[in-house]
């Protein structure tokens, strides 16, 4: 029985590299054949409908964990849109102020039924509508809507800097929360201003990081200022085939692909 | 056949105590796992919520049960023990504590007892 596989996306800091993360490599498995759809649950600050210039939706995340209406109504097909081998669906949050605003206020009884309506895509999208890959992209630190995506989920990706203060709350989120809900856990680093160049230096990173996190490394993205130029307006591993940025994306994807 | 149906009696009386004994250890597994985790501070909660800043404060053993029912929705002590690779009996207790606690609920069906979460009757 070949089931689909969830992955959440997470990270201890903003700005880490989420949700660049989560939707280049959506598009990597999307390219590949794989039915995939890509969740925004990052309700506190919304960003793939902006991303991904779709200011409408029929109902939006927030609705099907409120429980107003069914997940089939959230999906959007991009299928066409990136006119690959897969289908590509996405799942918004609702960027609306008071959207955010109604969200932050839920309490620990809602949150319970969120966790039950998050556990219930494994049913509904990966065996009734037999999609290969769920990715969640999530919130930041430790709020709700991320840790329930994190017990969601088969493997948890931690998307994290060298700045000393991500690297301190990356390790602690590791030993404090994944470990104790028994999550395979895969660090990626993000930005970094290392020598990846050659083979021997590329190892010689690994190493080094996998020590510092005491955790497995699924990838290092050097710091790209075709990424900050482009201002979130390209989707690299669609777009730019031959940037670096979709190679790594697709050694990521190797490794993914090939975990039992 | 009249040797084989005499020495049959006695075995099937050996096999009754073998089963009745099993029993009896299972039991006693349930009381001394019973004791061993529920403090004096394990109050009676009537429908707690299971939400995830619980499931983290929760000790080890009984985040392991909670996970498991999370994931399977309804589940028996037998399948939750399946899933956790611990004795049956271990997962009972665990699971009759997170009755107690509020966190689960039970429902008997004919001789099996189920446990879930129930997330859409509270509040």
């Amino acid at each position: 029985m070949a089931l689909g596989k969830i992955i959440a996306v997470h990270s201890y800091k903003g700005g880490t590299g989420k949700t660049l993360l989560s939707l280049n490599l959506a598009a990597t498995l999307v390219k590949r054949g794989k039915k995939v759809c890509l969740l925004d649950l990052d309700f506190r600050a919304p960003s793939l409908s902006i991303i991904l210039k779709i200011e409408k939706a029929e109902c939006w995340l927030n609705d099907y964990l409120n429980g107003t209406c069914g997940i089939e109504k959230v999906l959007i097909n991009l299928s066409e849109r990136f006119q690959n081998k897969g289908e590509f669906f996405v799942g918004l949050a609702n960027p609306a102020t008071e959207a955010i605003r109604d969200i932050s206020a839920k309490d620990r009884k809602w949150e319970m039924r969120a966790l039950g309506r998050l556990l219930a895509l494994r049913n509904s999208l990966l065996n009734d509508r037999g999609f290969d890959y769920l990715i969640f992209d999530t919130s930041p630190g430790l709020q709700y809507s991320s840790i329930n995506a994190i017990v969601g989920a088969d493997l948890v990706i931690v998307a994290t800097t060298l700045d000393r203060s991500d690297v301190d709350g990356t390790r602690r989120m590791l030993g404090e929360l994944y470990e104790l809900f028994e999550k395979k856990t895969e660090i990626v680093l993000n930005k970094a201003l290392l020598d990846v160049s050659s083979k021997s230096k590329r190892e010689e990173v690994q190493s080094k990081i996998q020590e510092m996190y005491n955790a497995p490394l699924l990838g290092v993205i050097p710091c790209f200022c075709d990424v900050l130029r482009a201002e979130g307006n390209i989707i690299f591993v669609h777009e730019k085939p031959e940037h670096p940025l979709t190679k790594i994306l697709d050694e990521i994807a190797d490794k993914i692909e090939t975990m039992p | 056949m009249d040797n084989q149906a005499f020495g049959k009696k006695p075995l099937q009386i050996l096999e009754k105590i073998r089963e009745n004994l099993e029993r009896l250890n299972e039991k006693m597994e349930v009381m001394i796992e019973l004791q061993k985790h529920t403090k004096k501070d394990t109050q009676m909660i009537p429908e707690a919520p299971l939400d995830v800043m619980t499931l983290l404060s929760m000790p080890d053993h009984l985040r392991k049960t909670a996970m498991t029912v999370c994931r399977l929705g309804r589940a028996t002590a037998e399948e939750i023990a399946q899933q956790t690779h611990r004795a049956r009996a271990v997962e009972s207790a665990y699971l009759n504590q997170l009755v107690i606690m509020g966190y689960l609920k039970k429902e008997r069906k004919g001789r099996k007892a189920y446990f879930f979460v129930d997330r859409e009757g509270q509040g």
